[in-house]
């Protein structure tokens, strides 16, 4: 009581964290889809008959780079409900810029799979292929819309900037995405999201390759709600700083005068 | 399973990374939190 007494004095609330009930029971299923996908991933699944083992990286590399476009879709999207006079509110910049930093572990990620996955296939890390090359180029734009965002700026101005960024970095989705049959690329051809919606994976290993679709898009919405109320808190504690600024600079003209 | 290192290490960075991002996403919530009052806390 005493110590909940001292948190209220010193300005803080009796809420530490930015979980919820309902957060927390996302990430504990979270973690279950994760053990299974852990299991059937590296265990449960039989090799491929062309790629042999390494297709088991395929199952958390194609799901990485599913939620990198998710996240950097929701950014765009948030960069347009920003810009639009109707909807305008630093809501939808701090959405906008939750996702994108999420979008850009899981790019990482991706493309760390996606360099493993080549040394053993092609032989090679790297390769300026058009998917491998777009997709760095995705990735270097938006550590620039991150770096634009942490340049000191009023929010509404910052989050102008930021949503015009965002928009033009997004064009890079669907080229990424198309680079496979526009250009004729070393890279395989996609295998889930077809336009055909046929599907080149069976049985088990089709199984858990859309179990780790699931268990990424669950972990993306669960970092997505705590970053957006970190975000949140970050942009309230600016504000209290500004106050706080303004109040001292009153006292110094008082005291001078 | 052949190249067992590649894919294992594939599979870390991958869970670690997200995992470590999880963790500092969490830890500084916490303390900015502790700086706040609760009516700058939406969610609550």
């Amino acid at each position: 009581m005493l110590d909940q007494q001292a948190e209220m004095s010193s300005g803080a609330g009796s809420v530490t964290s930015t979980g919820t009930k309902a957060t927390r029971a996302l990430g504990i299923a979270c973690l279950a889809g994760t053990a299974l996908l852990v299991f059937l991933g590296l265990v449960g699944t039989p090799e491929d008959e062309v790629q042999g083992d390494s297709v088991r990286l395929l199952y958390i590399h194609a799901p990485a780079m599913w939620v990198a476009y998710l996240a950097f879709g929701i950014t765009a999207l948030g960069s347009v409900m920003y810009l639009w006079k109707r909807t305008r509110s630093l809501t939808w910049d701090r959405v906008a810029g939750a996702s994108a930093e999420i979008g850009v572990v899981f790019t990482a990620v991706g493309l760390v799979t996606g360099m493993i996955w080549g040394h053993l296939s092609w032989g090679v890390y790297w390769t300026w292929d058009a998917r491998l090359t777009t997709t760095s180029l995705l990735f270097v734009l938006f550590l620039g819309y991150l770096a634009l965002r942490r340049m000191p700026a009023e929010p509404h101005v910052r989050a102008k900037r930021a949503a015009i960024l965002g928009i033009i970095a997004f064009i890079d989705v669907p080229i990424v995405h198309q680079s496979v049959e526009w250009w004729r690329t070393l890279h395989q051809d996609a295998t889930v999201l077809r336009r055909d919606l046929d599907v080149q994976v069976d049985g088990i290993m089709l199984f858990t390759l859309f179990l780790g679709f699931i268990v990424f898009t669950s972990i993306y919405a669960w970092l997505l709600l705590h970053r957006h109320r970190v975000a949140v808190m970050e942009d309230a504690l600016d504000e209290h700083g500004l106050e706080l600024a303004i109040e001292e600079r009153r006292a110094e003209g008082m005291a001078t005068a | 399973m052949t190249d067992a290192g590649w894919i294992l290490s594939g599979w870390a960075i991958v869970l670690g990374g997200i995992g470590a991002y999880a963790l500092r996403v969490i830890t500084r919530g916490r303390s900015l939190a502790k700086q706040l009052p609760d009516e700058d806390k939406t969610w609550t």
